[in-house]
């Protein structure tokens, strides 16, 4: 039955993958990592569950909502906790403490206004999974496989081959000269916190579909930060391949050793990537950061 | 009459070190002005202090008469381009889209794309490399890259930090006859070099920079036949003392 792990590993892989696009894609540009990245992700799996829940809408105009909920958050954080930082040139540990900060607060607030309790996305897709020949997919693994290729195609497209794209990599490489062509930082930054807080979203959607959702939900994307930095930060195929083998280690471990070791051997494993390749393994391109 | 460029009293401190101290220099329109300077004189911080990316302490900065606004990119958009020293390419981009991204502000595809017609006709290397990475040309090829980068936003005044440096002779010859040609084009520039000779020789105007502060002012032709400017920065005695 190695198929089906591979099956299940992709699917839970893909949702890592589109958490850990947003912390690459934050670092890349930034150079630090939004620890508020899950909150935002626990946000727009509140906004997904509502928007189905309470205003009944159809499930994709439910992640739409989500998307463009969480990609707003994403920019008012950027512009409330770490452009004032950015400008006033601070020292990288602000930035990390300042991230930790909003954290605590978003899931404080959600606690407090939303409350604690777990909440259970409805059955949207009927549970009953396709059966294709000894393979089992869950229809919910197939829509997360889905949606998750569709959102890493688009970011893809927007970021290799749009003009705005070409100035993220551009400011990416070199946010002072790139600069000098006319390129202004802070739209950068509103930009790539909106991308990777919509991308967010989204996962935070299929992630509270195929768990729940709860306040503090966030920090499992510990692990997809794991995951982008295992492929490379900063890059996003790495992240994209980091997540994936991550999700596959993690099936296995849990499938042919024992679930309990599922985390003792994956990050294991990610640990050993880490020291053998510190760069990651998509890191190739030597960053240089001014 | 107003100057293209003026620079009044300029100071900028680094912390401690107080880099720029009260510079007033002025470029007018369709000038070559030359600033040459030992290693450390400022020369890099002066234009960096035009082009808004590093900050001014006191003094102002003014373009067209108006004073010029404080960030990089407003900067851009009012015509201000700048070559910075040392092969800054972006390295993670290709040979074109390096060229691309110096035309960022410009909405006029069409003009666009005959600079960059221009560009690879000045530097047809470029064109030979266009889908290649730009971490991946010799330095020399990266030189010519961020020129031409810069020629891309079509400037009406281009700022050059030591665009010769590091180059075979034969192609610092042909980067200073690039300079000449876009300035006969109609660009205007404010050139650093620490090649004092060609950067006097084509130069209109002058200023020798010594520790944050300039020391003499002139004609090009004028300051290369200074005996003291010769000594200091043409390493020229012996024709100092023909004369
Ligand atoms: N970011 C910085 N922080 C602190 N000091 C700086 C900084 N940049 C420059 N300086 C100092 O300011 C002075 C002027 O530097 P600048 O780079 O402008 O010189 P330069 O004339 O361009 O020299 P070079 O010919 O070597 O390029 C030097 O003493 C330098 O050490
Ligand atoms: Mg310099």
């Amino acid at each position: 039955m190695i198929l089906q792990q591979i099956v299940n590993g992709i699917s839970i892989g893909a949702v890592y993958a589109l958490i850990a696009v947003g912390y690459s894609l934050v670092y890349s540009v930034l150079n630090f990592s939004n620890f508020a990245h899950g909150d935002v992700l626990m946000l727009g799996a509140y906004i997904g569950f509502f928007s189905l829940m309470l205003l009944k809408v159809p499930f994709p105009l439910a992640i739409a909502m989500a998307m463009v909920g969480a990609g707003i958050i994403a920019m008012i954080i950027e512009k409330i906790a770490y452009r004032p930082l950015r400008l006033r040139r601070a020292p990288l540990l602000y930035f990390m403490i300042s991230a930790m900060g909003m954290s605590i607060f978003l899931q404080n607030f959600t606690i407090v206004t939303i409350g604690p309790n777990f909440r259970t996305y409805p059955d949207i897709f009927p549970v009953k999974p396709f059966a294709v020949g000894n393979l089992s997919i869950g229809r919910l693994d197939l829509v997360i496989l889905i949606a998750t290729v569709i959102v890493l195609l688009l970011l893809t497209w927007l970021v290799y081959k749009t003009r705005i794209g070409i100035a993220i990599q551009a400011a990416a490489y070199n946010m002072r000269v790139a600069s000098l062509m006319g390129i202004n930082p802070d739209l950068i930054a509103t930009l790539v916190f909106l991308l990777a807080g919509a991308s967010a979203g989204i996962g935070g959607v299929l992630f509270g579909m195929k768990y729940t959702v709860y306040p503090w939900m966030g920090v499992l994307t510990i692990k997809a930060f794991v995951a982008a930095v295992v492929g490379g930060l900063g890059s996003l195929p790495g992240a994209v391949v980091g997540a994936f083998v991550l999700g596959i280690t993690e099936t296995f471990a849990a499938a042919y050793i024992s679930s309990a070791f599922r985390d003792l051997f994956s990050y294991l494993l990610m640990t050993i990537i880490i020291v053998a390749r510190p760069a990651g393994l998509m890191g190739t391109v030597a960053q240089e950061k001014a | 009459m107003t100057h293209l460029l003026e620079c009044k009293d300029l100071h900028v401190k680094y912390g401690g070190v107080h880099a720029l101290r009260g510079i007033s220099l002025h470029v007018d329109e369709g000038e070559i002005v030359t600033i040459i300077g030992a290693n450390g004189a400022g020369k890099s911080t002066l234009l960096n202090a035009i082009s808004a990316i590093v900050p001014i302490s006191s003094g102002e900065i003014l373009y067209e008469g108006q004073p010029l606004p404080r960030k990089a990119h407003q900067v851009v958009a009012r015509g201000i381009a700048q070559v910075p020293e040392g092969r800054q390419v972006f390295a993670n981009l290709t040979v074109k889209d390096n060229l691309k991204i110096g035309a960022f502000l410009r909405r006029d595809a069409q003009g666009v794309a005959a600079d960059l017609e221009r560009v690879y006709r000045i530097f047809p290397r470029l064109r030979e490399r266009e889908n290649q990475y730009a971490g991946s040309l010799s330095g020399g090829e990266q030189q010519m890259l961020v020129i031409g980068r810069g020629l891309m936003s079509h400037p009406r005044l281009m700022l050059m930090d030591e665009p010769s440096l590091g180059l075979a002779p034969m192609l610092v010859q042909e980067i200073f006859k690039v300079i000449r040609e876009i300035n006969r084009e109609g660009t205007t520039l404010l050139l650093v070099e620490q090649n004092a000779h060609k950067a006097l020789a084509i130069a209109h105007r002058a200023y020798v920079l010594e520790t944050g502060e300039i020391i003499r002012e002139g004609y090009g032709q004028d300051l290369l036949k200074d005996p003291a400017v010769q000594e200091a920065y043409l390493g020229a005695r012996r024709t100092a003392r023909q004369k």
